[in-house]
């Protein structure tokens, strides 16, 4: 064969070839080590001198004929290739399933960060607690009217003769004097505690079982400036940065002085309108914690101040935008319907 | 408790330029909550017009609860904010016994005998003649309506007026239905009876403060509510009038237990004090004697046993100042005292003040932390900066750390693998108890309960799960539960054992059950589990497996028994798991041990292993003991009754051969 006839087949086969396959076989036929090229390469060893110089740049002129064409012809397939299927591309793709987590997990997950990061520690004790633990050593001693406030569901068992009933604890501050006393009555402590707390109302704004997070800070000249700053530090970064907490007057017993906190409404940060009314909405309870308690605790209040506070965990999440749920019953309702939806 | 007053009614008492909304704004920030402000707008039927203030009294501050009460507070807050407020009179200091005197006539017997000493701290009494019972007058009849009272006559209605206007509760006797013109206070006996005011007859339990008249008939509940024989009525001409301050605690104990409540309890139970009596007395007495043609026919009788002591507090600049946070002068902290009616006086040289305590807060202020109380919030809570407290590392025990670790990561990969994660109760009903054949009696039981759907303490996480899946039936196709919480173990005299369980429940299939579970203790790095066909009375005899690692059982599996499936009124099959959480943290791992990647090839082989001779785990153990070249072994699929295996061999020292993994196929081959 000479140059002509072997551009003229590389013509034709280039002409019928149509995958990227066959391309590929085509360029080992003209260019690989024993192609067509090289076949041709090997008569010149037969040629005169003088025809040598010709035959050889016309050969070179080939094979980057060819090597071109190929280049040219891969992209013109790749092209191909790319448009060979047709689809609608909004067809939903393969499935893969999705579960979801209870709302108060989420909110537990999320509170429990925030307090972690400024050195709070999650602690674990118990739901079903003594009397004692829940109202004596909070500086509510038996028959006093504050108990009121902490309506308990009591268990049928006989009494413990010092720590009095057994019960479920209505608040999570039953922690308190157990996490005192766990650190050897000796501070700094720096307590969160995240639990399940019972009280016998069942309606759409109150279920039996609830969650609360009680937190707890004591340590040399602890003071309301920092009681402040640290819930608001709490409320700008679960709420969003252009909220803000304030304190007003109250009055519990675990605590002195005492004060209900609230956030600044998230539609018109505190200015008021129609939705909150007076620009702010209750977020729960706080205070200074009264020497009393520090004292149950073994801790001495002449060197050791602190602050608490102990809020409701569904609450607050439910005031987080776009998740007030009309009937807190669903919460704990378990229907499909409401849990798929987080 | 709440009270409602209203803003007329306040400016009695009160001179300033603050608006009812001001008024509201700045005494919650500072003092007592005002929830709601009201206007109420009477004019067309030829009415008032006032603005009616919700305000919320916590139980320490009883003293406030009145329209002078507010307004003594309103006189100290108020000018923080640059508005004028001062009080135009002070009826606790201005109206004394001395003042009643002159109107006497003495005509009247009346004796008042008290058993103990413990029933009351002070009663007053005085007898008044020529009663003229009529409607009140308008302003009084609609300020009453709007603050939530009823209007009964002009001296009932007074006696209302009164406690709003000053928070002391009285009670006002038909005098001539008092026989012998006698009180006898003294203690109740067990299931004696009276009936009050609203015709109600209540039983006592004993050992209650009663009011009986000469002739030893109740006529009185006090505290709580009078009797009916003894009430005011259209014919009444003379009256026996009452300011008590009843032991609280007594009060309480009677109104808890006969569930009768009313507004005096409120006052009483949280122990007011023993001085606004006095005023109280004079102001009822005038308000009679303008409002019902009233003449004082006797001398006014005071018992008073007990008389409060003056009480000062020594607290010091600094632990102010200290607990607070900022500096404050002690000159402002000495003014914001003194406007709440305290005296105070500052040492220079000790840097202490003396405060003597106004005798309304005797039962409210007793250690330096109120006086700090009472500084900063006039000096105002909104005026402090934020700060934070002072860093600290504070170890967290290992044992907590893994804790709420490891229920994070189960929770999170349940949710990705597609299971909805429930949260049930922790009571349950004992009937979904008995729904999954448990004992009843092994469980605790609450004393109090408001539901029978909340009576005892779950001892397993299954049953609320079963429900999950029977209220869900229909809802959506496939169902997949998780839930982990507590359960609660009794134990003799001591608190349960609270213990955290795993538990899955799906509408699915045993093996759907498994794959969860076993993905699950793969993503914990468990690998280390057999299985053992275990025997649960809750579950089918075939499908239910025990998970057992280094000899304990941390889980099983199972298909809820045909019999529970019908007892439950289930449409489909429930899979059922559960998992000991604290097991499962133990045998956890955070990640898995590096093996080394091995260079030479691996070869697979496949075998078929009819099934009932061996299990899958016991066909998996021989296996391995047999060939020390298997590397890996899985299950690929199962068809007329054969087990189709997977084999994969390997050296860690060179590339076998077909022929030397086919050698180790056949040792296997020959033994399962």
């Amino acid at each position: 064969m000479n140059i002509d006839s072997v551009r003229t087949l590389f013509g034709k086969n280039l002409q019928s070839c149509t995958t990227v396959r066959q391309l590929e076989e085509l360029e080992i036929a003209y260019l690989g080590r024993n192609g067509k090229i090289n076949e041709l390469l090997k008569n010149i060893k037969n040629l005169q001198a003088n025809e040598k110089k010709q035959f050889g740049s016309e050969l070179n002129k080939l094979k980057t004929e060819i090597t071109s064409a190929l280049q040219d012809k891969r992209q013109e397939l790749f092209a191909k290739n790319d448009e060979s299927v047709s689809v609608d591309v909004t067809i939903p793709g393969d499935k893969y399933p999705k579960g979801s987590l209870h709302t108060t997990t989420y909110a537990i997950e999320e509170i429990s960060k925030i307090f972690e990061k400024i050195g709070f520690i999650r602690v674990y004790y118990p739901e079903v607690d003594w009397e004692y633990y829940a109202f004596d050593a909070l500086n509510m001693p038996a028959g006093h009217p504050a108990r009121d406030d902490f309506e308990t569901f009591f268990l049928d068992t006989p009494a413990h003769p010092r720590l009095g009933r057994m019960l479920l604890t209505p608040h999570a501050t039953n922690a308190q004097n157990r996490e005192m006393r766990r650190l050897k009555s000796t501070p700094p402590v720096r307590m969160i505690n995240i639990g399940k707390t019972y009280r016998p109302n069942w309606d759409t704004s109150h279920t039996p079982m609830f969650h609360q997070f009680d937190g707890l800070c004591i340590d040399k000249n602890i003071n309301i400036t920092q009681l402040k700053g640290t819930l608001d530090y709490f409320v700008k970064t679960f709420f969003g940065p252009k909220r803000s907490a304030r304190i007003r007057p109250y009055d519990f017993r675990f605590t002195e002085p005492s004060f209900e906190v609230d956030v600044s409404c998230g539609i018109c940060l505190g200015k008021g309108c129609r939705m909150c009314k007076s620009g702010w909405l209750e977020l729960g309870g706080a205070g200074m914690i009264h020497p009393n308690v520090l004292k149950e605790g073994g801790i001495d209040p002449t060197i050791y101040s602190g602050f608490a506070w102990g809020w409701g965990v569904e609450r607050v999440f439910s005031m987080k935008e776009g998740l007030m749920v009309d009937d807190l019953r669903t919460v704990y309702g378990g229907d499909i319907r409401f849990l798929e939806q987080f | 408790m709440n009270i409602k007053i209203t803003y007329n009614w306040l400016l009695e008492y009160l001179d300033t330029d603050a608006d009812p909304y001001e008024i509201q704004k700045y005494l919650s920030l500072c003092g007592p909550g005002v929830e709601r402000v009201d206007k109420v707008d009477n004019s067309s039927k030829g009415g008032l017009t006032d603005y009616v203030f919700d305000i919320e009294i916590t139980s320490n501050r009883v003293d406030m609860a009145s329209v002078f009460g507010i307004a003594q507070e309103a006189q100290a807050i108020l000018p923080r904010f640059g508005k004028k407020a001062k009080l135009k009179q002070n009826p606790l200091t201005e109206l004394r016994f001395k003042w009643a005197e002159k109107f006497n006539d003495k005509s009247l017997p009346l004796t008042v005998k008290v058993e103990d000493k413990k029933f009351a701290d002070r009663l007053i009494t005085v007898v008044l003649s020529n009663i003229d019972i009529k409607p009140s007058p308008k302003l009084i009849k609609e300020r009453l309506e709007m603050c939530g009272e009823r209007s009964i006559n002009n001296v009932v209605d007074i006696s209302n007026y009164m406690r709003i206007a000053l928070g002391q509760p009285c009670h006002i006797f038909d005098y001539d239905e008092v026989k012998k013109h006698t009180l006898v206070v003294r203690e109740s006996k067990k299931g004696e009876k009276i009936i009050t005011l609203d015709k109600e007859t209540v039983t006592l339990p004993g050992k209650d403060i009663v009011i009986t008249d000469g002739e030893g008939n109740l006529i009185d509940q006090p505290g709580i509510m009078g009797g009916f024989n003894s009430s005011v009525q259209k014919n009444t001409r003379n009256i026996l009038l009452l300011v008590p301050v009843f032991n609280g605690a007594m009060v309480r104990r009677t109104a808890m237990l006969t569930g009768k409540r009313s507004n005096a309890v409120a006052y009483f139970e949280k122990n007011i004090d023993d001085d606004r009596s006095e005023s109280a007395t004079i102001y009822t007495l005038n308000m009679l004697r303008e409002y019902a043609g009233a003449t004082q026919s006797s001398d006014i009788q005071d018992y008073h046993p007990t008389i409060s002591k003056k009480k000062t507090l020594a607290v010091s600049h600094a632990f102010i100042e200290e607990r607070i946070g900022i500096k404050i002068k002690h000159e402002e902290c000495k003014r914001i005292l003194e406007n709440l009616g305290f005296h105070t006086s500052f040492n220079s040289k000790t840097t202490k003040f003396t405060i003597t305590i106004p005798t309304p807060r005797l039962r409210d202020i007793s250690i330096p932390e109120d006086i700090v109380e009472e500084i900063a919030r006039i000096y105002g809570y909104h005026n402090l900066p934020n700060t934070m407290p002072p860093a600290v590392f504070l170890p967290k025990p290992e044992e907590w750390e893994k804790h709420f670790e490891t229920q994070t990561r189960i929770k999170h990969f349940l949710k990705h693998i597609g299971l909805h994660e429930s949260m049930n109760y922790s009571m349950v009903s004992k009937e979904l108890i008995e729904n999954m054949n448990l004992e009843v009696k092994h469980h605790l039981k609450l004393a109090n309960t408001i539901s029978e759907e909340l009576l005892y303490m779950r001892t397993s996480l299954l049953p609320s799960l079963v429900r999950n899946i029977k209220e869900n039936e229909g809802k959506a196709d496939v169902l997949r539960f998780f839930e982990v919480a507590k359960v609660y173990y009794p134990q003799e005299k001591e608190l349960p054992k609270e213990i955290y369980k795993v538990a899955l429940a799906t509408n699915t299939s045993f093996m759907d059950l498994k794959g969860i579970t076993e993905a699950l203790l793969s993503e914990l790095k468990i690998n280390n589990y057999e299985q053992r066909k275990a025997k649960i009375h809750i579950f089918s005899n075939q499908e239910v497996v025990d998970y057992v690692v280094d000899g304990e059982v941390i889980g099983s599996v199972g298909k809820l028994s045909t019999q529970l499936q019908h007892k439950n009124g289930l449409k489909s099959q429930v899979y059922l798991a559960s998992f000991d959480l604290i097991s499962l943290i133990n045998h956890a791992k955070i990640i898995s041990l590096y093996i080394p990647i091995n260079p030479f090839a691996t070869i697979k082989l496949d075998l078929n292993v009819k099934t009932g001779k061996r299990t899958y785990d016991e066909i998996k153990k021989l296996s391995f003991t047999t060939s020390n070249l298997l590397v890996k072994m899985e299950l690929v699929d199962i068809y007329n009754e054969t087990l189709n295996v997977r084999y994969y061999f390997s050296s860690a020292k060179k590339n076998l051969t077909e022929e030397e993994a086919q050698k180790e196929l056949q040792k296997i081959k020959g033994l399962v």
